[in-house]
């Protein structure tokens, strides 16, 4: 039995290692977010805040400057102006995130359900161009898409956002639906085939609720991809009209003047979501990671 | 020339989908969106960065665009920075790839126990994962700080460093800094994608090898590792793109300091296309990122070929 013991403690011993890996950065910054400027920049770091405050969160939505920044004695305070744009920037990924996720499904699915049940010329090359065209390195195809967006009068606008990212996703959907819908039974299809049903009211009322569990990990996904993307979205966008997450943050961050408490409170705010997300849709998002390996 | 009238004549009714011109029509209107969407964001720019990489386009000179061959391509080769960076990528890579796969495996295998830990680790692995990846450069820069950082607060404190240690403003450090942003990130990814793997081999093997007196380490190498192989591969190919084209770490940990060591090839297109303004030299360097990554996965694959025979 002490073998069986011994065992169970070095799993134990080790699994404690991995989270603290993983989870203490992330609680470090939200520790950090209720500590004050001054508190942070002391030696040692303080891992329990000594004075506990909200006011870095109270500047972001309201703007009055914290406590700990006026009283240092230094010549003018730090503090990151860009911070207040953080719940805007909330609201810009949030409205694009959903979009890319919600009309991602709608025509994946569509395209999807094509190539997984009808028969057509040129449905190879189609499918096969879908899923190359993925292949193009961000970097490699930044120019044009810049170009692109720009010759659409579509910069600084969520709509160029949505585009783009929907082409970045798009293929992986199409690809993992028509996978999940390939999984399914068809005599029921056929049934209703010979009923008189048509392809698209076969798609509606019997295949979409059944490829649900699937549809969600694929919007799940887009969700994130375009939720989390950051060159494409500094590039594109140009004001708080549309600046998503990423951009804003990264501006907050690399402020020289940047105040370390404010960068804290503005990931801890970014990060909630995607983290909730993360949590809920666990099991979709881990199939649906699984799957896109298969695809590589 | 085959004749297709020679084969058999279908009957209507017979498989179960007819290819009549009323399924293609919808197959057609379907794709459509996806199609015109996909090829407006792909055929073009692979034509318009051909267009670009053969013109001098610099945005500082903005009405005079010659026909320069290949001198974009010239240029961007015979850069000092571009050896200079490619370096850089690939001494990043040679100690991010690596340390990824490890971290990843070592991590699978710790979800692939039945125990109650590996039910917390599947949800909290997920969570870096999750954020932006320019989350995980800020957090890093932040717990590395060499003045205020929590992690030389602890080190000192446990005592296993003297002084505060400058992780980002000395270039060795730096990369290795990088590197453990990286790894937080990526890492979990991977341990995911293996974990998929694992679970795919068959416990019996296990027993099996146990019966016949394998230990654990014996069982790992005869079974774990050799039908890990295709998961590995894969992973090891697509990590290798991953680190070669890092940007979003670099562009907030350290912009490509102190003293270049970071400056990783992306980051040095980007730099030459967005602080330099010209675009034809961008656009003859992402080629060559391109090409150059084909031609790692090609060398990859063949290496794999070649094993698999001997």
């Amino acid at each position: 039995m002490s073998r069986n013991v011994r065992r169970q403690a070095g799993l134990w011993a080790a699994t404690l290692v991995l989270l603290v890996f993983i989870l203490a950065p992330i609680v470090w910054m939200l520790d950090s977010s209720f500590q004050g400027e001054t508190e942070l920049l002391t030696r040692p770091s303080h891992l329990i805040p000594e004075e506990p405050t909200i006011a870095n969160f109270n500047y972001i939505f309201t703007g009055a400057i914290p406590q700990g920044q006026a009283v240092r004695g230094t010549l003018r305070s730090r503090i990151s102006q860009e911070a207040r744009s953080i719940p805007a920037a909330l609201e810009n990924s949030a409205i694009v995130a959903l979009t890319v996720a919600l009309v991602n499904v709608a025509l994946g699915v569509l395209a999807a359900y094509t190539f997984a049940r009808l028969n057509f010329k040129g449905k190879a090359v189609f499918f096969n161009f879908l899923l190359g065209s993925r292949l193009l390195p961000a970097i490699a195809v930044a120019i044009p898409y810049y170009a692109i967006v720009s010759a659409l009068n579509l910069l600084d606008t969520y709509l160029g956002l949505i585009l783009v990212y929907l082409t970045f996703t798009l293929p992986f959907t199409i690809w993992f639906l028509r996978d999940y819908i390939l999984g399914l039974p068809v005599d029921v299809e056929e049934a209703a085939q010979i009923d008189g049903c048509g392809r698209l009211q076969l798609l509606l009322r019997i295949v979409l609720p059944l490829a649900a569990p699937g549809l969600v990990a694929a919007g799940a996904f887009a969700f994130m991809s375009s939720y989390n993307e950051f060159l494409f979205a500094l590039l594109l966008t140009q004001t708080i009209g549309s600046q998503t997450l990423p951009v804003v943050l990264t501006s907050v961050a690399t402020n020289p003047d940047a105040s370390l408490a404010l960068i804290a409170t503005s990931v801890v705010l970014a990060i909630g979501p995607p983290l909730v997300f993360a949590v809920v849709f666990q099991r979709f998002l881990t199939r649906g990671l699984v799957a896109a390996l298969g695809k590589s | 020339m085959v004749d297709v009238r020679a084969d058999v004549p279908r009957r209507p009714s017979e498989g179960r989908v007819s290819p009549g011109r009323q399924e293609s029509r919808y197959a057609y209107l379907t794709l459509l969106p996806v199609l015109v969407i996909m090829a407006a964001f792909s055929l073009y720019p692979i034509g318009y960065s051909v267009y670009l990489s053969l013109h001098k386009e610099v945005l500082t000179d903005p009405l005079n665009h010659p026909f320069v061959g290949f001198r974009n391509f010239a240029n961007a080769l015979g850069s000092y920075y571009l050896s200079a960076s490619l370096l850089s990528t690939v001494e990043f890579m040679v100690m991010a790839v690596p340390s990824v796969l490890i971290f990843g495996l070592l991590s699978s295998l710790l979800l692939n126990e039945v125990f109650a830990g590996a039910r917390i680790l599947r949800i909290a692995i997920l969570l870096p994962w999750a954020m932006p990846a320019v989350v995980s450069g800020i957090v890093w820069r932040w717990m590395l700080n060499g003045d205020y950082g929590v992690v030389n607060s602890v080190l000192y404190q446990l005592g296993i460093i003297h002084s505060y240690v400058p992780w980002l403003s000395q270039p060795a450090l730096a990369r290795i800094s990088l590197v453990i942003a990286h790894v937080w990130r990526e890492g979990p990814l991977v341990a995911i994608f293996f974990l998929a793997g694992l679970q795919t081999i068959p416990a019996d093997l296990y027993s099996a090898s146990a019966v016949d007196g394998a230990g654990p380490i014996a069982a790992f190498r005869r079974i774990t590792l050799p039908l890990l192989r295709p998961t590995l591969v894969i992973v090891l190919i697509y990590e290798t793109i991953v680190a070669a084209t890092t940007f979003d770490l670099v562009y907030v940990m350290t912009g490509g300091g102190p003293a270049d060591a970071t400056s990783l090839i992306s980051w040095f297109a980007y730099a030459e296309v967005f602080k330099f303004l010209d675009l034809g030299t961008g656009a003859a360097l992402a080629f060559l990122i391109a090409v150059a990554l084909v031609v790692v996965i090609v060398f990859y694959l063949t290496v794999l070929r070649s094993q698999e025979r001997n």
